[in-house]
């Protein structure tokens, strides 16, 4: 039936949305992480959309009607690193510079109103299909 | 189901697939409002209903689906299947007009949600019809509906 199809599409957009607002969290709480387990700075995470078919997860992002979202991988934000002039730090350099994380907070802040909103959008579509289900159950 | 007994039906049957269709292909948008490089689509409902009804004969009998029911005579009965009904998916275009952002995506959110709430309003409209042309039929067999109108 096409409209369980559009709960399946409409629940790929909320687990994609929720994996942006994880990237999202995850970014904030690392803003101060100087080190991580590769040994560098954090460097920002930004997670990339892709749309596929919602039929047999096929390649083809434009199979018109059928498109759900699916995250197509996690990229790492090729913005410099910041630098802080602290010489005590452990961290610092020969020139008592720490490299500092590129998360930038107000980028964050705005993604997650994004996710936010479009997570919001799509619950609607699934409570708007719901409803059209339960309808056609009392014809 | 072929007969005069689903007069009607059969019209309401496409009807509410081809909403059902276009709640699809809209909740397809809002699922990819997002997608760097997704363009937004739509569903001609009047050129895929005028297409789906262009034919008479596809009325009610939609194309056969893959599962083959083991039948001994033609007229016995098979599943009539849920596929769309014929010229739905050439009907899906490419919204024009819509803004498109910086990555390439031409979703606008808000006409996605107003497009689709105002598709929910129709489904319910044709459901109600569908309702109404079941009812008719009751009245039609059992003559309740007569005794009631000259009871009152």
């Amino acid at each position: 039936m096409t409209l369980f199809t559009a709960f399946a599409i409409a629940g790929s957009g909320m687990a994609a949305e929720s994996e942006r607002l994880s990237a999202v969290a995850s970014n904030i709480a690392n803003a101060n992480s100087v080190v991580t387990s590769s040994g560098a700075a954090y460097r920002a995470r930004e997670v990339v959309f892709k749309a596929v078919s919602i039929d047999d997860g096929s390649q083809d992002p434009f199979a018109v009607g059928m498109a759900g979202v699916r995250v197509a991988g996690v990229v790492e934000s090729a913005a410099p690193l910041r630098t802080v002039y602290d010489p005590s730090s452990t961290f610092a350099d020969a020139n008592g510079y720490v490299t500092m994380p590129n998360v930038n907070p107000v980028e964050e802040m705005v993604n997650m109103i994004s996710a936010q909103q479009d997570y919001q959008a799509n619950l609607e579509a699934f409570n708007v299909a719901k409803s059209l289900a339960l309808r056609t159950l009392t014809i | 189901m072929t007969g005069p007994v689903d007069t009607g039906l059969a019209f309401y049957r496409q009807v509410l697939e081809l909403r059902a269709y276009r709640q699809q292909v809209l909740t397809g948008d809002i699922a990819n409002a997002s997608t760097p490089g997704f363009k937004a689509v739509d569903l001609d409902f009047r050129e895929a209903l005028s297409a789906a009804t262009a034919d008479a004969s596809t009325l009610g009998t939609s194309q056969q689906s893959g599962l083959a029911w083991l039948v001994e005579d033609p007229r016995h009965l098979r599943p009539g299947g849920d596929d769309l009904p014929r010229g739905a998916t050439a009907a899906v275009k490419y919204q024009v007009g819509t803004p498109v952002t910086l990555d390439g995506n031409s979703v606008d959110l808000n006409q996605e949600k107003v497009a689709a709430a105002e598709n929910a309003v129709q489904y319910e409209a044709a459901a109600g019809f569908a309702s109404q042309v079941i009812k008719m039929l009751a009245v039609a067999i059992n003559g309740s509906g007569s005794q009631q109108s000259s009871g009152a």
